[in-house]
Parts: C-alpha cells; structure tokens; sequence
C-alpha cells in the first residue's frame, strides 16, 4: 500500500522513533539562542556586581581619606604643605603637628603624654600612606590593593589659608576596576592652628 | 509499569508553537533585563558624600569668620569651582550642586542649617546639616 506524504508523517509520528531531523535542526538554534541570552544576562549580572563592588571600594576608601586627614587637621597646631606633581598629577604631601591629648594641667600623666605628635600624608605609586616618620619608606598605605577593587589616587591638594585658619582639600580618586572616579572638596577650620 | 507506561504514553509533549512563543518571552524578558540593569547602580551615596563634605566646607568658612567677631554669611563662601562636580561618568553632565545656609539665634550663639541640594537624573536631592557656632567676642 503506498502512503501520500500526508500519511507517511502522520505513520512518523506515531512511532516513537525519536527526532526527525527537521525538528533537531529547528530545535538547536532555538536552544543556543535561549542558552546564549542566559548567559548574556549572568554575566551582565556578574560584571555590574564586580563594579557595583569596586564602586563601594572607592567610595569607602575616599570617604575614609577625606575624614582622616581633616580629623587631624582639626586638631592641628601647624601644617606643612609640599607641592608635587607626581605622574603627570597634581599630588601634595601634608606634614600636620598636632596635640594628641587635652593641655589639663591637673593631670600629671596627660601633661607626661602632651607632646605635638606628626602625621604625614603622602601619596606613593597613586596610594596614600599616614605615616610618623618621614623615612622615605612606604610600606602600608592606607589606600588601594583591596581585593574588591584597587583604587589611585589621582589628586590630593591641599590649600593652606593661614589667615583664616583653613585647610582646603580636594580629593580624587578613580576605581582600577570600573574606571569610575569620585572627587570630594571639603575644607577644614584649625581653632588651635599656630597656637 | 505497564500502567506507568500508560500514563506517559498518552501524555502530549510539547508543540514546537510552544516553544517558539516561550523563546520569543524569554528573550524579551532579557532584553529588558540587560536594558534596566545599568539603571539598578545608584550613586546617591556618593553625591550624599561629596554634599555632606561642601556642607563641612561651609561650616568651617562659618567657623573661621566666627573666630573673627564675624557673622555667619547666607552665602556659599567655599571655593565656587568645588558646586560643580563630574564623579561617576558624569563627566558630560557635572552635577551642579547648591548651598543655601540659614541662621537662626542670638547673644554668642548661633544655630546654623547648611542645606546641599544637587539634581540628578530628573530627581531633586537634598541634605540637611547643622551646628552650633559660637560668635567670638573681638574688642
């Protein structure tokens, strides 16, 4: 008995023969272009939360920065400013002397520890480090080389107003991970500045 | 096992219409996805940030002229460049940020809001802070 084309599918599909090839060869496309549109969206997921990370790495590190640095300065009774320019940057180096501990003459061990103590900031391979000492050597810094993301410190300036006892301090620093920059102005009164 | 065989013998599987029109979702679905998803990151934190430190810059110009017998200025009196500000890819558009400072008391002291306010993808954002200055006594 001979089958018009009509039967022959019709006998096909009552088999379970598995796929023809018509259905495989409309079948795999249609799986690579689900498969590729998951996977376009993991790893867009992935790459905004790597930047969304390194972001908050940048944010955390500027912040820290700017809340040291006018913290000391709050506090101090004179200040050095070093005009740098490092790789192409306008980048300063900031020598504060400070009072570590109240003046209460009453106290015998706060007048023993009353001594201006020194903070230095300065910026090496675009990382800032506080430092005591004035050695040469930096060795920790207080930026960058978070595993989350590394930052550089592109400016860090300091303007020294003597007669109105004002540090102003500009700030910027850019993510290695997402290229994404923040600058921060601020400035700082010094009441106990020339005292 | 022979009822099991049954059962699954007489299931229908699905039609290749099916999976066309569920192909055709899922990638509408991602591509709405992959639109919305740079819109998630919001950098309020960070404008937060750069405000709260120009409000910082106004009180400590405030504090400087307290030192000198002076009274507070309704003014901005920071450095005029430090308003405009391009962090976070927004090189092309600064963001454009305002100071407004209100005073209120009287005698030595002085109650002092400094209010930041910048706008930013359509959205008006604000921070308030506040100190107390004391106004020194110059004779």
């Amino acid at each position: 008995m001979r089958l018009n084309l009509k039967g022959r599918f019709a006998l096909l599909k009552r088999r379970d023969g598995g796929f023809v090839l018509i259905e495989f060869a409309i079948a795999l496309p249609l799986l690579i272009l689900i498969a590729w549109g998951l996977a376009s969206v993991t790893a867009k997921i992935f790459y905004l939360s790597k930047n969304q990370l390194a972001d908050y790495v940048l944010e955390t590190e500027a912040q820290y920065v700017i809340e040291r640095v006018t913290q000391r300065a709050r506090a101090a009774s004179s200040i050095t400013v070093e005009r740098e320019e490092k790789y192409n940057l306008k980048i300063d180096k900031i020598e504060l002397k400070y009072r570590a501990v109240n003046d209460d003459p009453e106290n015998a061990n706060l007048n023993v520890a009353d001594v201006l103590e020194r903070q230095i900031f300065v910026v090496d391979n675009k990382k800032l480090h506080a430092k005591r000492i004035d050695d040469g050597a930096s060795t920790s810094p207080i930026t960058g080389d978070n595993y989350f993301g590394g930052t550089q410190i592109n400016l860090f300036h300091c303007d020294l107003n003597e007669t109105e006892k004002i540090l102003h301090v500009t700030l910027e620093m850019e993510s290695l991970i997402s290229g994404h920059k923040i600058k921060i102005n601020t400035a700082v009164f010094m009441p106990g500045y020339g005292s | 096992m022979r009822r099991l065989k049954n059962i699954l013998g007489n299931q229908r599987g699905f039609m290749l219409i099916n999976v066309v029109f569920l192909t055709v979702i899922t990638s509408f679905a991602a591509m709405i996805l992959m639109d919305a998803a740079p819109r998630i990151r919001n950098n309020q934190t960070s404008m937060r940030l750069i405000a709260l430190n120009l409000a910082n810059e106004q009180f400590a110009y405030l504090e400087s002229r307290a030192a000198r017998g002076l009274e507070p200025d309704a003014g901005f009196l920071g450095e005029g460049e430090d308003l405009i500000n391009d962090s976070f890819g927004n090189e092309n558009m600064p963001i454009n940020f305002t100071v407004e400072t209100s005073v209120t008391g009287g005698g030595n002291l002085r109650s002092v809001t400094v209010t930041v306010k910048w706008q930013s993808g359509g959205e008006n954002f604000e921070i308030e802070s506040e100190r107390t200055i004391r106004i020194v006594e110059t004779s």
